[in-house]
């Protein structure tokens, strides 16, 4: 049941762990071009909440909560019962449903060439990013003995 | 507790809000979005004590406010009664966390080793007054290194369970939705673990350091040292209605150990977390927690003391309520000072001696 693989390239996780941290503009230019091409589609739930973060206490392992996230959900379905879902930290509707939209299309038609694609240049991108930040991170190393 | 009625007014009520405001000016998405990317740690301080984790509203509440920190934590707690909650992440694990400040003044070779990361510990605290003059502040960049840090660095509390230097803790089976929670269910003594971790974590960053400090000071039983402390982004992880587990997004987090002395053979450590990154208040934090075991009822470091004492929006709450009119109970004290000053006078006048009877403290 977790982190089951639709079709081929990143699993099903993966996959949504980018949709959630895409670059806004290209996710929803990507979801609108897919809508062009998918049917009917219902609106179950589209709106923002909370989801509340437990953190564990390294000292005693104790989980406990450390507040709660502001975030956009949406969830669509199509008439054969495919579920598309999206959820992204903040407030916009617009991402939330964008992912969901894309989501539903994968799991409807599998991954198509452009999603492939998309998925791919946006994986590169937050690599690309996390990779850029994490060597700024590393030129602060410091050895303790010469400090 | 006796309070006059309030009637009419309303005018003054009105006009009074609107000089607030007035004195504020317009507030626009640029005047919120200049907050939000100008003033991150002012942002995250917000968001903790708030324990609402959402940096636009956090600016907005700033902008709102003025910058009056407790009234921006008060309208961002109110806003967030409004939403309803629609999952519980996944625990965040300290070896998930993408790590990006990472030191130890306890152990000087920690498995993983000392990253400073983003942090003005060690430079001179100098005020850019040029930038008065018109000369912008530019600030050099960060020359990058080669390779990049690993994105997640290991556990410091379980290496030295490993050489039986900290002592072995239970591993949690507690389901996510059974896990105590306070915006919920009320505060009690002797609280939960759960409960003083997620008081502290949206504790008021003040408060905190002041009672923290009054502990190392030698108010409280035990001396601090930062065993580890860690900034970092978290991932949100949430379900699927299929069931996968994905990351719905990033969060910034602190958290701190600090460590005493040894107890029973085994090093005792203090915990602390929160939202953002506010290093002031996970290490006092966790200071706090290092000396609640043997701390003496009523002292600054017990934990029914500083977890009232912290809570910001009651804390400021109670303060400010000493505005609303206190008439009734004040005008029997002056009661109380007329009678006496005429009993006194009248003694005088008889050449007895006053006294005076005791008096009660008055109900505020």
């Amino acid at each position: 049941m977790f982190n089951e693989t639709p079709s081929g390239g990143p699993g099903h996780g993966e996959m949504l762990d980018i949709l959630a941290r895409a670059r806004p503009d290209r996710l929803k230019q990507h979801a609108e071009a897919l809508l062009n091409d998918m049917g009917e589609i219902t609106v179950v739930a589209n709106r923002t909440g909370l989801v509340m973060v437990p953190m564990r206490d390294t000292v005693q392992n104790v989980d406990f909560h450390l507040g709660e996230v502001l975030v956009s959900e949406a969830q669509i379905t199509d008439p054969a019962g495919q579920v598309g879902y999206g959820m992204v930290t903040g407030r916009d509707l617009e991402r939330a449903m964008a992912m969901a939209v894309i989501d539903l299309s994968v799991a409807a038609r599998g991954r198509d060439d452009a999603t492939a694609r998309f998925l791919a240049e946006e994986k590169t991108h937050l690599d690309h990013v996390d990779a850029e930040r994490m060597r700024q991170v590393e030129a602060t190393r410091v050895e303790m003995e010469t400090f | 507790m006796a309070y006059v009625a309030t009637r009419g007014g309303e005018r003054a009520i009105e006009q009074a809000e609107r000089l607030f405001r007035q004195d504020l000016g317009t507030i626009d998405a640029n005047r919120v979005e200049t907050i939000r990317s100008t003033m991150p740690y002012l942002i995250d301080r917000v968001m903790g004590e708030a324990s609402l984790y959402d940096e636009e509203l956090a600016a907005l509440a700033l902008a709102q406010t003025g910058g009056e920190l407790s009234e921006a934590v008060l309208v961002l707690r109110a806003w967030r009664t409004t939403q309803p909650r629609l999952s519980i992440a996944r625990p965040v694990q300290q070896h998930e966390v993408l790590t990006q400040r990472r030191i130890s003044a306890a152990f000087k070779d920690i498995p993983g080793g000392q990253i400073l990361g983003p942090t003005l510990d060690y430079s001179h605290r100098v005020l850019a007054t040029d930038v008065l003059e018109g000369k912008p502040f530019a600030p050099p960049a960060v020359d990058k290194a080669a390779t990049p840090a690993p994105a997640r660095q290991p556990s410091l509390a379980d290496w030295q369970r490993q050489q039986g230097l900290v002592a072995p803790a239970k591993a949690s089976n507690v389901p996510p939705e059974n896990i105590p929670d306070l915006t919920r269910e009320p505060l009690l003594f002797p609280a939960s673990r759960a409960h003083r971790l997620q008081s502290l974590a949206r504790a008021e960053t003040g408060g905190v350091l002041a009672l923290g400090y009054a502990a190392m000071r030698g108010y409280g039983n035990a001396h601090p040292t930062v065993n580890e402390l860690r900034l970092g982004e978290a991932n949100v992880v949430v379900r699927h209605p299929r069931g996968t587990e994905f990351a719905a997004g990033r969060v910034r987090v602190s958290q701190a150990e600090v460590t005493s002395k040894e107890k029973g053979g085994y090093l005792e450590l203090g915990f602390a977390a929160t939202f953002g990154w506010n290093e002031v208040k996970v290490i006092a934090a966790a200071t706090l927690d290092l000396n609640s075991a043997a701390a003496p009822v009523g002292s600054p470091v017990h934990e029914e003391f500083y977890l009232y004492h912290t809570e910001s929006v009651e804390a400021s709450g109670f303060c400010i309520h000493f505005k609303l009119p206190h008439y009734v109970t004040f005008q029997s004290i002056l009661d109380a000072m007329r009678d006496a000053k005429a009993k006194q006078a009248a003694a005088e006048a008889k050449g007895e001696a006053y006294v005076a009877e005791p008096e009660e403290e008055p109900v505020l």
